[in-house]
């Protein structure tokens, strides 16, 4: 047996390790499903959109574009040109995993290599655990089954799916920010504080002058560079 | 199913599972050399995880107390949980918790 089938980084670690992004992604996923119905596509299309796009922005973003009528070319293009930013995790996913790096069967675990998936996995690694690829296919197929469930969910309940439990409601639509910050404490020491503190700003000033894809692509690739720039100085 | 939504929904999942896959068959990050393109890998984890964290709430941050108390208390909570221990798991629940429970009394 490898080393990468070591408990510590096996597969049913992974979907422990998902469990926030599950809640996170359940109640999100479940207002996708009820707005993709207001929107007026079937239950059937609503699924169909988060089996195969599987990506909550770009979702979201979709039923706005095809609501109002936008061409199918241009709608296409805003939606992969958001996407974009996946290309980094990857690479920065496997540089983290050192020797332990393997993309044999990346095909499959990169299709969930979602934001909060990536986040996760990196939070992991950064705290010591080993890569393998049965971890981040854990932690990506509780969070891919999540949204599908989810949109399902919204799809069939609609918008009374919470309404019994505001304070659940309200708790699960806080789980993402919660996750980020606990991710973020979990690996943070002082010689990242620069990286954090440029990112955070290079987002800020992203969304507030352009718009939400364009200042999270500012805050990683900024932050990153200036954290590149320390180490070399160093 | 209307066949453009298939279409639409075909050639952007193709696309987003490209920009996830491809760059892994890349063999960028694999190398003993401190290029900067290692040390800005390097430096992407944190720089990620900050911008999603920040992308995250700034939704949530408006200039209105039923909105911004349930979020303080919401960060404090994952704060003071990481503090008492150190669990992702618990400090991100207990975040949420607090968050919940807040926008019951604001």
């Amino acid at each position: 047996m490898s080393e990468t089938q070591a408990p510590s980084s096996s597969f049913r670690a992974g979907l422990v390790m998902s469990i926030p992004v599950v809640l996170g992604y359940f109640p999100i996923a479940v207002a996708f499903g009820v707005a993709a119905t207001r929107a007026g596509l079937s239950p059937a299309e609503a699924v169909m959109f988060s089996v195969v796009i599987f990506a909550g922005a770009a979702q979201f973003l979709a039923l706005t574009l095809v609501t109002s009528g936008a061409p199918l070319v241009l709608t296409a293009v805003t939606l992969i040109v958001m996407n974009l930013r996946h290309v980094i995790y990857g690479p920065v996913l496997l540089e983290k995993a050192g020797r332990h790096a393997g993309a044999r069967h990346a095909w499959a675990w990169a299709w969930c290599l979602t934001d909060e998936v990536f986040a996760t996995t990196l939070g992991a690694l950064m705290r010591g655990r080993r890569f393998s690829e049965r971890l981040v296919g854990g932690i990506g197929l509780g969070a891919y089954l999540a949204w599908i469930a989810g949109t399902a969910v919204g799809v069939l309940a609609g918008e009374s799916a919470f309404e019994a439990w505001p304070v659940l409601d309200a708790a699960l639509g806080f789980m993402l920010p919660s996750l980020f910050l606990a991710l973020l404490l979990s690996f943070l020491d002082k010689t990242q504080l620069l990286t954090v503190a440029a990112a955070a700003l290079a987002t800020v000033l992203g969304t507030f002058l352009v718009s939400p894809s364009v200042g999270i692509l500012a805050g990683m690739i900024l932050g990153a560079a200036i954290g590149a720039l320390k180490r070399a100085s160093q | 199913m209307r066949p453009e939504l298939i279409l639409l929904a075909v050639v952007v999942g193709l696309f987003t599972w490209t920009f996830r896959f491809v760059p892994t068959r890349l063999k960028l990050s694999r190398t003993d050399a401190d290029t900067f393109l290692r040390r800005f890998l390097v430096a992407t984890g944190p720089a990620a995880i900050a911008t999603l964290f920040v992308a995250s709430v700034l939704p949530l941050a408006k200039p209105d107390i039923a909105e911004i108390a349930p979020l303080a208390l919401g960060i404090l909570a994952v704060l003071a949980a990481h503090l008492v221990r150190p669990s992702v798991v618990l400090s991100t629940l207990a975040g949420a918790l607090a968050y919940g429970l807040a926008t019951l009394a604001f």
